[in-house]
C-alpha cells in the first residue's frame, strides 16, 4: 500500500472520514495578484504544457511555478518540497512519493513540520488524484502531530495544470471543494493558496 | 528493455559505438546570453532545487526553464516535450520515456522529425544518466532516418540541473565532452544548446 493505492472511496472507509462537498468552500477567498513575471511565464507554459499534455510537463511548467509565486509571496518563509519521499506510518499504506508538499518552515534542506498543503498533479482526471491526495494529507495530519505541531487544518489540491480542485481536513472532516478553479483564474488560485497558508480558508 | 537500462558500456557494445572522450568539444561555442529576468529567477529556482535535491525539483525549477529559453531564442520554431513515450524499437531496446526532448519541427502537439537534443535528467551523477541518454540518442537517429529526415548529428545531455554534460552522436560516432558546464555559466550552456539546434557543432 502507498497514497496512489488509495481511491476516495478506500481512503474514506480506512480513515473513517465525514465528508462534506460544499459548492462554496473557497469561493470568498480573496484573490492575489500574480507578480508580472509569473504572468509571462503562464502565457508562455500553459500552451506548451497543455500541447504536450503529460503529468511532468504540466507539473513542471505550470504547477511549479504557481507554487514558487506562493513562496516569493510569503517572503520565502515557507518552503516547497518536490517529488519527495513521505513516509509516515507502513502499517497504514501511508508511504509514497508527494508530487509537492508545502510546510511552513523556511528550511527546505529537510522536510520540518508543520506541513500544511499537498499537491497531486494528473495528466487529465482530477478526481483520479484525490484519493491519493486525501491519504497525503491524512499523513501529514499525523507527521505534525508526532512532532508535536498539531495545525488546525490541513489542505490539498488534486490539479492537472489547467484546473485546480481544493479540498480541506479538519479532524477527519474532509471537504471537497465540488467548484474547480482554472489557470486562467490565476488570481483566484494564488488566493485560495495563500489563505491556505494563511489558515484562513 | 528500455532505454533506462542501458549502461555507457552497453549501450557501447550493442550498437559497435565508437566512442571519443574529449575535453572541450563543446567549449569553442560562442555564449549566448539569456533573456533580462532570466539570471535572477534562475538563482531563486537553482537555491530551491539544491535543496529539495529531487530529480523531480532539478527539473522542473531548472533543466526546463533553460530549455524554454532555448525555445525562445528560436521565437518557438522548435519544439520541447517532456515526459514523452519515445517507442522507436522495441527489439533493440530503445523504448521508453525520455525526460526532454527537442524537435526542429515547431509543431507543439505531436513530436515530429527531426529530433535533434535528448536531454536526461539525474539527481546527482551524470555519469549514470549517460548510457540512457546515448540509448535515446541512437533511437532519435534511427527515427529521423525512418522518417526520410537524415541529419547528421544527434546531440544529448545528462543534467542535474546544475551540472551539465553533453554529447555528440555522429553515424556510429560518438563524442563525450568530458569536462561538466555548470549552471552558473549559464551562457555557455545556452551557446552550446543554440549551436547544437544549428547544428553547428
Amino acid at each position: 500500500m502507498s497514497y496512489s493505492t488509495f481511491t476516495l472511496d478506500s481512503v474514506k472507509t480506512e480513515f473513517q472520514l465525514e465528508i462534506d462537498v460544499p459548492t462554496d468552500l473557497f469561493c470568498d477567498v480573496a484573490p492575489v495578484a500574480p507578480s508580472a513575471h509569473l504572468k509571462t511565464e503562464l502565457e508562455r507554459n500553459v500552451p506548451v504544457a497543455l500541447a504536450i499534455g503529460t503529468e511532468k510537463a504540466k507539473s513542471e511548467m505550470i504547477v511549479g511555478d504557481v507554487l514558487l509565486e506562493l513562496r516569493e509571496h510569503f517572503d520565502r518563509q515557507i518552503s516547497l518540497f518536490s517529488g519527495i519521499d513521505f513516509n509516515v506510518d507502513d502499517e497504514k499504506g501511508l508511504t509514497g512519493v508527494c508530487d509537492f508538499l508545502i510546510s511552513l518552515s523556511p528550511v527546505s534542506f529537510v522536510l520540518e513540520v508543520p506541513i500544511i498543503v499537498l499537491v497531486e498533479a494528473k495528466k487529465d482526471d482530477l478526481l483520479e488524484g484525490i484519493g491519493q491526495c486525501v491519504a497525503e494529507m491524512i499523513a501529514a495530519q499525523q507527521f505534525n502531530v508526532e512532532r508535536a505541531n498539531s495545525i488546525p487544518y490541513i489542505y490539498g489540491v488534486s490539479t492537472t495544470g489547467a484546473d485546480w480542485r481544493f479540498l480541506k481536513l479538519d479532524g477527519q472532516k474532509l471537504q471537497i471543494d465540488t467548484e474547480f478553479y482554472s489557470i486562467h483564474g490565476c488570481d483566484k488560485i494564488l488566493g485560495i493558496l495563500a489563505s491556505m497558508v494563511e489558515q484562513k480558508a | 528493455m528500455a532505454y533506462s537500462n542501458f549502461t555507457l558500456e552497453t549501450v557501447r557494445k550493442e550498437f559497435q559505438l565508437e566512442t571519443v572522450q574529449s575535453i572541450g568539444i563543446f567549449g569553442n561555442v560562442p555564449p549566448v546570453s539569456p533573456r533580462e529576468h532570466f539570471t535572477s529567477d534562475l538563482a531563486k529556482k537553482v537555491s530551491v532545487a539544491s535543496a529539495v535535491n529531487t530529480e523531480k525539483a532539478r527539473s522542473e525549477l531548472i533543466v526546463v526553464d533553460v530549455l524554454f529559453e532555448l525555445l525562445e531564442h528560436f521565437n518557438q520554431r522548435i519544439s520541447l516535450f517532456s515526459g514523452i513515450e519515445f517507442n522507436v524499437d522495441v527489439e533493440e531496446g530503445l523504448t521508453g520515456v525520455c525526460d526532454f526532448l527537442i524537435s526542429k519541427s515547431p509543431d507543439q502537439l505531436s513530436l515530429e522529425a527531426p529530433v535533434i537534443i535528448l536531454v536526461e535528467a539525474k539527481k546527482e551523477d551524470l555519469t549514470a544518466g549517460l548510457g540512457q541518454c546515448v540509448a535515446e540518442m541512437l533511437a532519435a537517429q534511427r527515427y529521423n532516418a525512418e522518417k526520410g529526415n537524415d541529419i547528421p548529428r544527434i546531440y544529448g545531455t545528462t543534467t542535474s540541473g546544475t551540472d551539465w554534460r553533453f554529447l555528440k552522436l555522429e553515424e556510429l560516432k560518438l563524442h563525450i565532452d568530458t569536462a561538466p558546464y555548470q549552471i552558473v555559466q549559464c551562457d555557455k550552456i545556452l551557446g552550446i544548446l543554440v549551436s547544437m539546434v544549428k547544428q553547428q557543432v
